[in-house]
């Protein structure tokens, strides 16, 4: 590394001059450095995702079934399989049903998962600790074991929950609304750990004296919150929102364990189950992977805005 | 005589809060609690029609049952195998996007948002649909092999945690407050020496969030680690647990929900380390004002 | 100092990373050739697993190769083995069960053993349901592994408190379950959509769920004979059941609700005696599910395994395994655990779920029957019935040109 003054890309001061054109060599070794940085993280995944792309891409527009599986040779038929999926019916049923269904999980995780990072702040130190154990504890029972756990905890014949409400023996699993609602409890108190802990961490970046500034100030908590905190959080609880609505979007695991593939139907298909009956259990793998597309690009969709705001969200010059 | 009363309002607040607080801590946790009570009960209790909320007959067979069961081998090396893909993505994958995380937020360089639309385009990537293309890279570059299978999954996870992480990181760097970026940097010294003394203490609460999100992803993670992870004596934790539900016969409740807890508890341990540097990164935003 | 940490832990890591494969590449390569075979978690069991140990010696002894098996989970194993013929590298031997082997004989994923047929154990007396589910085109693709069928597992003390025998018909059965039922504990502990035991009835009263016209499927549950089988099963159903009607026959597990003490019998496979509970296993026994016509025995599903020997493997060596595998030592092993051998001369009159085995049925064999399957078409029918949102006549109408048109898919 050189001995020249700092550049000004981080703290611009405009008093100082850039030296231009000295020492050519030095200043492309300057200009690679970020290339560098990113460079570990392309190659990583390039090296592993690269062909899988290609792979479904291709996949997409070819006829590929068990039989062309085991010969590793498909025939081309262009965009038929697009055609086939966008024009089925349950397509589009499953699409409105899932956005629906990420709508409303973000909006309950986020939002709940806000209010428990702001109460953490509230309460006394040793419920705090508690409570973060308490989350982490939350956080880090597998998909696989939650689902478990719900579905004896509201299974027909002994249930807990169904003692708790006085319900008798409740069948939670008969209808496609409280089915998608038990996914939905399920989902949302999964989680929230990961977004308190994190709406949290970057509570903990909010400097203790802009808070007693605003303090002195006689501002209230809201606009306190408002005017000093929620402009250090809005780029995490971007980052949170964005991600969450493409998680949720793709649930799969929960509902397919939960419900299970017995009470699974085209009636209740939420977009993940749906790409998994249709392309991998039926082992219509182009077919798949032409779902697979469509839902990549849906998910980008719903997203941009999001997306969009968080790119913008350059905090630097 | 002011002071006394608001005293009072206040403890009255503080007292309303922490009631709320542990509203809360019960709802979330009750599932938790259920598990680990279930492990611990007797098998009659289990199944009963009334639930029995504290487990007065403890038993520790389902735990024995568990871990050194005939019917469930290969406990110690499903947690060993987890610990090292674990362990490995965890180190390598907070470096990598580390260093990525800061020539996002940090630096201007044509391709950058490029990069920035790669990362968030991995993440909508339906990860059931890749599995099977996945396998099949994997195995031609010969990671599927007994020997190297973990690192291939290793492979596997840094390529789904690395776009969120450094999305995550650049998040948080960007958060920094100019001020104290500002207030904190030294003449003369280089900018990437500067990158690593400032930013990093002042992001470490950033750091470890996501490095116990990578922790928990990976240690969770079945899709890949299923397929990719034949044999019994190389499959990890999840898979390991699977197999206690995957048979057509007999479910056996308590000793799932205990091999459940055991599972958890590298998890809350690791947390429990790190969770002390986020308090540190609290006080040290306070300091350097 | 901060960025020296953070640094030297990623070169840690990766220092660790290539230790952890050189590590693995280390380990001595084994001169003796070796076979990975598949065989599901049922045979981990303790009883189970020596019989596994025993075919492996005997492999080892004839060939002088070994065998890795490696155990799959029912819910998992088709979807990893999809991902092996595409990776090509498939196992020597595989267990398939045999309603899932049509669609793979169909796709060209098992090698032919038509020509080896004399050669395998016992293969003139293959057990001839099970032997027909591993035959596609006239072919051999898969060996009888071992069968199952479906038994009423019954209270003893229950129903000599209320002076009743075995019963001899389905009548009888319906009678005596009525008396024994009352709110939350089921005479007859049946769960709404067990269409393995729902189709039972179809076929006991002379119908079936699909058969081949000319080469095309014709869905045949809307027949008069069908819709007489599923109107008695709805009758059975509403006057022994307390189960709930949409679930099916794994959630909860009829044996649970044994235990619990909330049935005075269910139904389902013979092992299910392993799992009725300290309370109770002293006091139950066993008869087999009579037909509606008295004095016989209501066909039963014959649920069971095949082995086959995927392309791209050893198929020498694959076959050796399964030669191993099936002789008649393994055989006797296996019907001592409970289970069907696969071949008739084994055979015992004492043993109840061989007797059930006497008259059976099995599903269409067509490549698209798992995909009738995976839709619930069965399921859903059974549940329309009862809950009473079709009638019978409807609801076999609507499944059975549901699965016609499935069938007939190319």
């Amino acid at each position: 590394m050189t001995s020249l003054p700092a550049d000004t890309q981080i703290a611009p001061e405009p008093g100082r001059r850039r030296a231009r054109g000295r020492l050519t060599w030095a200043r492309a070794a300057r200009a690679s450095v970020p290339y560098l940085l990113i460079l570990p993280v392309l190659a990583a995944v390039v090296t592993v995702l690269a062909y899988p792309l290609y792979n479904v891409v291709t996949l997409s527009f070819q006829r590929y079934g068990l039989t062309e599986l085991i010969q590793h040779s498909g025939s081309w038929i262009g965009g038929a399989n697009y055609g086939s999926v966008l024009h089925d019916s349950v397509f589009w049923h499953t699409l409105l049903r899932t956005v629906i269904f990420a709508a409303v999980n973000v909006a309950l995780t986020i939002g709940l998962g806000t209010l428990i990072a702001l109460l953490l702040v509230k309460v006394s130190s040793w419920l705090r600790v508690m409570l973060t154990v308490g989350l982490v504890l939350v956080w880090s029972v597998p998909a696989v074991v939650a689902v478990q756990i719900w579905y004896w905890m509201t299974n027909f014949q002994n249930g807990v929950v169904n003692y708790v409400l006085g319900a008798g023996q409740h069948d939670w699993y008969a209808s496609t609304f409280s089915q998608l609602g038990l996914v939905t409890a399920l989902i949302v108190w999964a989680g929230i750990p990961f977004v308190t802990i994190t709406v949290y961490a970057g509570l903990a970046q909010v400097p203790s004296e802009l808070l007693d500034a605003a303090a002195i100030d006689g501002a209230g908590w809201f606009r306190t919150f408002r005017d000093v905190t929620f402009p250090i959080l809005k780029p995490i609880l971007l980052i949170l929102t964005s991600l969450s609505i493409i998680w949720d979007f793709g649930v799969f695991t929960q509902q397919y364990l939960l419900i299970r593939p017995e009470h699974l139907n085209s009636s209740n298909y939420l977009m993940g189950v749906y790409l998994f009956k249709e392309g991998y259990l039926k082992t219509d793998f182009g077919r798949g992977a032409a779902i697979s597309i469509l839902m990549f690009v849906i998910v980008a969709v719903l997203s941009v805005v999001y997306v969009r705001k968080m790119v913008k969200a350059e905090g630097v010059a | 005589m002011r002071s006394a009363a608001s005293g009072r309002r206040r403890r009255a607040r503080q007292t309303g809060w922490n009631l709320v607080g542990i509203a809360v801590f019960v709802v979330m946790v009750f599932p938790v609690y259920w598990m680990v009570t279930t492990a611990l009960k007797p098998d009659d209790e289990i199944n009963s029609a009334s639930p029995t909320w504290f487990p007065l007959d403890a038993t520790f067979s389902h735990f024995r049952e568990a871990i050194a069961g005939s019917d469930h081998p290969y406990f110690w090396n499903a947690v060993v195998n987890s610990l090292i893909v674990v362990g490995i993505t965890v180190a390598l994958s907070m470096v990598l996007a580390f260093l990525a995380a800061i020539a996002l937020a940090k630096y201007r360089f044509s391709g950058a948002k490029m990069f920035v639309a790669l990362m968030i385009a991995i993440q909508m990537l339906p990860q059931v649909g890749l599995v099977i293309p996945l396998y099949v890279v994997l195995r031609n570059y010969g990671l599927t092999s007994n020997s190297v299978v973990l690192f291939g999954l290793i492979l596997t996870y840094l390529t789904f945690v690395l776009p969120f992480a450094v999305w995550t990181l650049r998040g948080f760097l960007l958060g920094i407050p100019k001020e104290l970026e500002e207030a904190a940097m030294v003449d003369g010294s280089s900018r990437l020496g500067a990158f690593f003394r400032i930013l990093l203490p002042l992001v470490a609460p950033g750091l470890v969030a996501t490095s116990v999100f990578v922790f928990v992803t990976a240690w969770n993670e079945y899709i890949f680690a299923n397929v990719l992870l034949l044999d019994q004596s190389k499959q990890t934790v999840t898979v390991w647990l699977s197999y206690f539900t995957g048979t057509s016969r007999h479910t056996d409740w308590g000793a799932l929900m205990a091999a459940s807890t055991v599972i958890a508890v590298p998890v809350i341990l690791f947390f429990l380390l790190v969770q002390r540097k986020m308090r540190f990164g609290l006080t040290a935003g306070a300091v350097k004002g | 100092m901060k960025g020296r940490k953070f640094v030297t832990v990623g070169f840690v890591a990766l220092a660790a990373l290539v230790f952890a494969i050189a590590a693995g590449g280390v380990s001595g390569a084994t001169k003796a050739k070796s076979i990975t075979v598949w065989l599901q978690t049922d045979a981990q069991a303790a009883n189970w697993a020596p019989i596994v140990a025993a075919a492996n010696a005997q492999f080892q002894k004839d060939t002088g190769a070994t065998a890795n098996v490696q155990y799959q989970s029912w819910g998992t194993h088709l979807q990893k083995f999809d991902a092996t013929l595409a990776g090509g590298n498939t196992p020597a031997v595989i267990e398939m069960g045999n309603t899932e082997m049509t669609k793979y004989m169909a796709a060209g994923a098992f090698q032919d053993l038509t020509a080896d047929k004399a050669s395998f154990p016992n293969s003139s007396t293959w057990l001839a349901g099970l032997a027909a589910s591993g035959r596609y085109n006239g072919k051999l693709y898969g060996v009888p592994y071992y069968a199952g069928s479906r038994v009423v597992t019954y209270r003893s003390d229950l129903f000599k408190k209320a002076g009743f025998g075995a019963p001899k018909s389905l009548a009888q059965l319906t009678a005596e379950g009525k008396r024994l039922s009352k709110k939350g504990f089921s005479g007859v502990y049946v769960a709404g959509t067990d269409w393995y035991f729902a189709m039972s009835f179809v076929y006991d009263f002379g119908g079936s769920i699909a058969s081949r016209v000319s080469g095309k499927w014709k869905g045949a549950l809307d027949s008069k004979r069908s819709i007489a089988g599923l109107t008695a099963y709805k009758n059975f159903f509403n006057a022994v059941s307390r189960a709930s009607k949409t679930t099916d026959e794994a959630h909860p597990n009829p044996y649970d609700v044994y235990a619990q003490g909330q049935a005075a019998s269910i139904v389902g496979p013979a092992w299910y005696t392993c799992c009725v509970g300290k309370k109770y296993t002293g006091v139950t026994a066993q008869f087999v599910m009579p037909s509606h016509v008295k004095g016989q025995v209501m066909p039963g599903f014959l649920g069971g395994s095949d082995l086959a020997v995927p392309v791209g493997a050893d198929k020498s060596l694959g076959e050796a395994w399964i030669k191993a595998y099936t002789d008649t030592t393994s055989m006797k092993a296996l019907e001592a655990i409970g289970n069907i051998p696969n071949t008739t001369s084994l055979f015992d009159n004492t043993k109840i779920n061989e007797r059930a085995a006497a008259r059976s049925w099995f599903v269409p064999t067509a490549k698209n029957w798992v995909n009738v399957e995976n839709e619930n078409i069965l399921r859903n029918m059974l549940a329309e019935i009862l809950t009473n949102k079709l009638t019978v006549k409807q609801a076999a109408q609507a499944a059975s040109d549901n699965i016609a048109s499935i069938l007939n898919a190319s």
